[in-house]
């Protein structure tokens, strides 16, 4: 197969004597956002699965649904989240049948923070966002490293774009290093308006963002899901 | 295969001529899905060697988990000062400016955060169990050197594995004040003074010309806040906020969270009164 | 660490797919690579599993074999239970995501990539896996060069007409394979077809089509 004999280690191949080694490990991309509001939360991807330079599909959504209060975005070697979310849907499957009821959003977290570290020495390398809302109601987003190191915020955004979305969050919704603002609680309307316009921006640099997003509103309703298109070059 | 699932039909009649028969039963899944204390790894595995292309900035997958620090603590006639910074980093990245780098394990103990957040806040959490077992088994606490070492033998099971922590805990117990330091490498060892972190030399040039036993309350949490204010002001990988607790024979006592911008210009007025 | 095989030695080049209005074409040419080698000429790399699903292989065709007598032991195996049930494209498609991830994750992978293909509760599926246990669905893949070459051909097509008929879809194939023969050093003028429909599931015997060449003299430069 040639694409397989072109990825072994092709950038040092002109001059180090060639060694084959195998790397288990690919990114695949991808860029996931959530923001919390007072009684909702938001969390959305775009839907493109790539590899290199080209675009295996343009339809996969990162954002994975694990209960009627909780949504889980998962960016990073794809190989990887596709295990991680297998697993995680087992183990709720567990409690749920173990406790006959649904793991909440918080708990959710805190065994993700648990199944990330016990693969601390082969790490999945996938970069979780989980939003939801908690056991009071309110909105809320754990966002969490590679092995497990977990906090919870009102913002974060996630994979291939997050070091360009995470300072414009940081200035329009964490009003960051301005003085004299009225800090405004984040409505509904101005969160979904905000994550559609910072995947258009993050779509326009990021060549692993793009092809559509898929949102995910979270209310004491349950998940609300909507699609829009996003640039597909 | 639905069938025989519900009959408990073993396939092992008819095994291909293969390992691979019984499908996906492996311990690599297996450990996941039952428990999250059995670390998973394929077997002859060298975590720290076979991590390390991952941490090659030209290489496209980069795992970075989040480090730098500034955390102090020091002893001193009315207890434990512990204060810390709340920046974490991934590379020249700041993945947040947020952390909890103070541990509550219990109300008579704190662990700090140095070194890999998850290493910390996994085997502190760890910790915490292993201690509240030993309150239930014992009917008393467990004193702070006791559960520092249960932490430092913890961890130097897993020497040369690549973990990276370095920790402060800190409590009250029997004898008074408890400050005990303990790192992946498997040391532990207890001073009146400690900082630890890329900030801590920083952080030990104001805490030493400033310490001293007879300290008073306002005092020594003062001196805590300075320490790590101008480590946040020298060290890149320190900043955010500074989260300050006191431990007294009561148990800890969260004191504040002041934001390093703020201090700036605290700092610089009382710098301006002074000439 | 053991020495696990870390580089293919027999390969097979691109796989491609597509979906069509009732089922599923997944083509894949006949030539066993040894590196640069063009070692042998008549290696099926499509295979039948049951009669709605079928499978195409490229990379490693030791691997390949392999894989595919665990495979063919368990379609057996399936079939002595008699209970009706089967591998369905999906099932078969999530059982060789969690075989090759597994043996990545234990640094002695399966170096191949695989298309699925097949009819699941009457509607076409299509899936890729590869050897670190990347998985997805799409309505056309095509692995190795084909990604480059191909896909962008086969999407067009799709996108312009997303209910195409078996023939259409089978032209699209021919077109895509002639173009990758062209192009893809490690290709051969020689492939075999599997195609699923609501009747079943077949592979075609290997079709040579025709090659013109005349503009190949224009072709300069790169000497």
């Amino acid at each position: 197969m040639t694409s397989v004999l072109s990825d072994i280690n092709q950038e040092e191949s002109h001059y180090a004597p060639k060694q084959a080694y195998f790397n288990p490990y690919e990114q695949n991309g991808g860029t996931v956002l959530a923001v919390a509001g007072e009684d909702f939360s938001v969390i959305a991807s775009d839907t493109r699965l790539s590899q290199g330079f080209s675009i295996h599909t343009r339809d996969l959504p990162k954002t994975y649904k694990l209960t009627s209060s909780t949504v889980l975005g998962a960016c990073g070697f794809h190989g990887d989240t596709l295990t991680l979310t297998k697993i995680l849907q087992a183990r709720l499957k567990m409690y749920e049948h173990e406790h006959n009821k649904k793991m909440s959003t918080t708990a959710v977290a805190a065994m993700l923070s648990t199944m990330l570290y016990s693969r601390r020495f082969f790490p999945f390398y996938v970069y979780n966002i989980v939003a939801g809302l908690d056991e009071e109601g309110k909105g809320c987003v754990f966002s969490f490293d590679p092995v497990g190191s977990y906090e919870r915020e009102t913002y974060r955004a996630g994979g291939s774009a997050s070091a360009m979305l995470q300072p414009l969050l940081d200035n329009q919704i964490g009003f960051k290093n301005q003085h004299g603002v009225t800090k405004t609680p984040l409505s509904q309307e101005k969160a979904i308006k905000l994550v559609k316009d910072v995947f258009i921006s993050a779509a326009e640099r990021d060549i692993y963002t793009g092809d559509a997003i898929v949102l995910n509103l979270i209310t004491k309703d349950g998940v609300k899901v909507e699609t829009f298109p996003l640039r597909r070059d | 295969m639905a069938l025989a699932g519900v009959c408990g039909f073993q396939q092992n009649v008819a095994k291909s001529p293969c390992t691979l028969g019984n499908g996906i039963s492996d311990n690599l899944i297996d450990g996941a899905i039952h428990s999250s204390h059995n670390f998973t790894m394929p077997s002859n595995f060298d975590p720290v060697e076979n991590l390390k292309q991952f941490t090659d900035p030209k290489s496209d997958v980069k795992i970075q988990f989040n480090h730098g620090t500034t955390t102090l603590a020091f002893k001193f006639q009315h207890g434990v000062i512990v204060a810390v910074d709340s920046r974490a980093t991934a590379g020249s990245w700041i993945a947040s400016q947020t952390v909890k780098k103070v541990i509550e394990i219990n109300p008579y103990l704190l662990g700090t955060m140095a070194g890999g957040a998850a290493d910390c806040s996994y085997w502190e959490r760890v910790l915490a169990k292993h201690c509240r077992i030993y309150e239930l088994r014992n009917k008393e606490r467990i004193s702070v050197a006791a559960a520092s070492k249960l932490l430092a033998n913890i961890v130097y099971g897993y020497k040369g594995m690549g973990l990276s922590m370095g920790t402060m805990i800190c409590g009250w117990d029997k004898k008074g004040p408890g400050l005990y330091y303990v790192d992946s490498d498997g040391q532990r060892m207890t001073n009146p003074i400690f900082s630890v972190g890329s900030g801590s030399l920083y952080a030990y040039g104001v805490l030493d010309s400033g310490y001293k036993w007879e300290l008073t309350v306002d005092e020594a949490i003062d001196l805590g806040r300075r320490a790590i204010y101008h480590a946040t002001h020298r060290d890149a990988y320190s900043g955010g906020v500074v989260n300050l607790y006191h431990m007294k024979e009561t148990g800890w006592e969260f004191i504040s969270q002041t934001d390093v911008l703020d201090l700036h210009y605290k700092y610089q007025e009382e710098k301006q009164a002074r000439r | 660490m053991t020495k696990n095989k870390l580089a293919p030695t027999v390969t097979g080049t691109s796989v491609l797919g597509i979906k069509f209005n009732g089922g599923v074409v997944i083509a894949a040419d006949m030539l066993g690579s040894y590196g640069s080698l063009a070692r042998y000429r008549n290696l099926s790399r499509v295979m039948k599993v049951n009669d709605s699903t079928i499978i195409g292989c490229g990379g490693d065709y030791a691997d390949f074999q392999y894989l595919q007598s665990v495979i063919e032991q368990r379609v057996i195996d399936e079939e002595c239970l008699n209970d009706g049930f089967g591998y369905t494209p999906r099932g078969l498609y999530s059982w060789m995501t969690r075989i090759l991830y597994n043996r990545r994750s234990q640094f002695n992978p399966l170096w191949n990539v695989f298309l699925v293909g097949g009819l699941q509760d009457g509607e076409p599926f299509l899936g890729f896996v590869d050897k670190i246990g990347v998985a997805y669905e799409s309505p056309t893949i095509c692995t190795g060069y084909g990604a480059y070459i191909a896909n962008p051909l086969l999407r067009e097509a799709y996108e312009n007409n997303p209910n195409m008929t078996l023939e259409e879809a089978q032209k699209q194939i021919e077109r895509c394979m002639k173009i990758l023969y062209y192009r893809d050093a490690r290709s051969i003028n020689k492939y075999e077809v599997a195609i699923v429909t609501k009747d079943g599931c077949i592979v075609k015997p290997p079709v040579q089509p025709e090659t013109n060449w005349e503009i190949a003299h224009l072709i300069k430069g790169y000497e």
